[in-house]
């Protein structure tokens, strides 16, 4: 099955231009890092890192989580829909994504305020340290995404991309779908899993 | 009739994931089981938004293995910790 799949798909290099993926390597090394130094740091005083993680609204968490896989799932029928030289339509792909990726934004604005307002901060305790620099590191990441995204929709508003030329498209998505991929674990590391 | 395109049904599944990991978080569940089953699940979502996602699947084995590790490397470690707090 794996075979007959694999021979009916043309393998190829990865999407997008080369150096983003030295870029989105890099990237995923320093979260894996950050992920497993909370892990570890979690075993040695379980009892105050769940007691924390409880005052945390797993709402925010989850609806962030959704609202960036739909925002991933845009960027993917963008690419497709400039892959068939459909430029207007990937622009609208483009802006429904960087609505998501805003609403992600103000929910976590939201979600610090909130933490803020009760005298929480990096000082407070390491599930603190831990949870308000993994977000905050992941939130600049958001916002250069969207940075890229919104770049990429200006030059494909003008024409710049088509179904010939479209690496720029790609580049800008891999890099969005990295910053859904970190979130996606760091959801239930801080959230969920106790 | 417009056919329903795969990144759909992955995005179906991906939204289906979280909600269940949501749940869980609720009923604030803990145990070896319940965390095994969340990190399987956090395997699968992450595999497929490489895959479907980022275009992997289609992509020669040298770099899916780069980010099939990273997964595998991390996700393993979290459980492995996870599996220290609880002893």
């Amino acid at each position: 099955m794996v075979n007959s799949i694999s021979k009916s798909q043309p393998q190829s290099d990865l999407p997008g231009d080369f150096a983003i993926w030295i870029f989105i390597f890099a990237e995923l090394l320093v979260f894996g890092i950050f992920f497993i130094a909370y892990a570890f740091a979690r075993s040695y005083d379980v009892e105050l890192f769940n007691a924390s993680q409880s005052t945390l609204t797993r709402e925010f968490g989850a609806i962030n989580t959704i609202v960036l896989i739909t925002s991933s799932f845009f960027v993917v029928r963008a690419v497709a829909a400039i892959k068939n030289d459909s430029s207007q339509i990937c622009v609208n792909w483009l802006g429904a994504a960087l609505f998501m990726g805003a609403i992600f934004l103000v929910i976590k604005m939201i979600e610090f305020y909130g933490k803020f307002s009760e005298g929480i901060n990096m000082s407070t305790n390491t599930f603190y340290m831990f949870y308000l620099s993994l977000t905050f590191f992941h939130f600049m990441h958001v916002i250069l995404g969207m940075v890229i995204l919104t770049a990429i929709l200006f030059k494909a508003r003008q024409g710049g991309y088509s179904a010939k030329d479209h690496t720029g498209v790609e580049t800008g998505a891999s890099y969005w779908h990295m910053v859904d991929l970190v979130w996606i674990i760091l959801f239930p590391l801080i959230y969920i899993i106790r | 009739m417009s056919q329903i395109r795969p990144c759909t049904y992955v995005w179906f599944i991906l939204i289906l994931l979280t909600v269940f990991a949501f749940v869980v978080g609720k009923l604030e569940l803990g145990g070896i089981t319940i965390i095994a089953t969340i990190l399987l699940s956090t395997l699968i979502k992450g595999q497929m938004v490489a895959d479907y996602f980022m275009g992997l699947h289609r992509v020669r084995w040298k770099w899916k293995i780069i980010m099939y590790s990273w997964l595998l490397l991390v996700i393993g470690l979290i459980g492995f910790a996870y599996s220290l707090g609880l002893k």
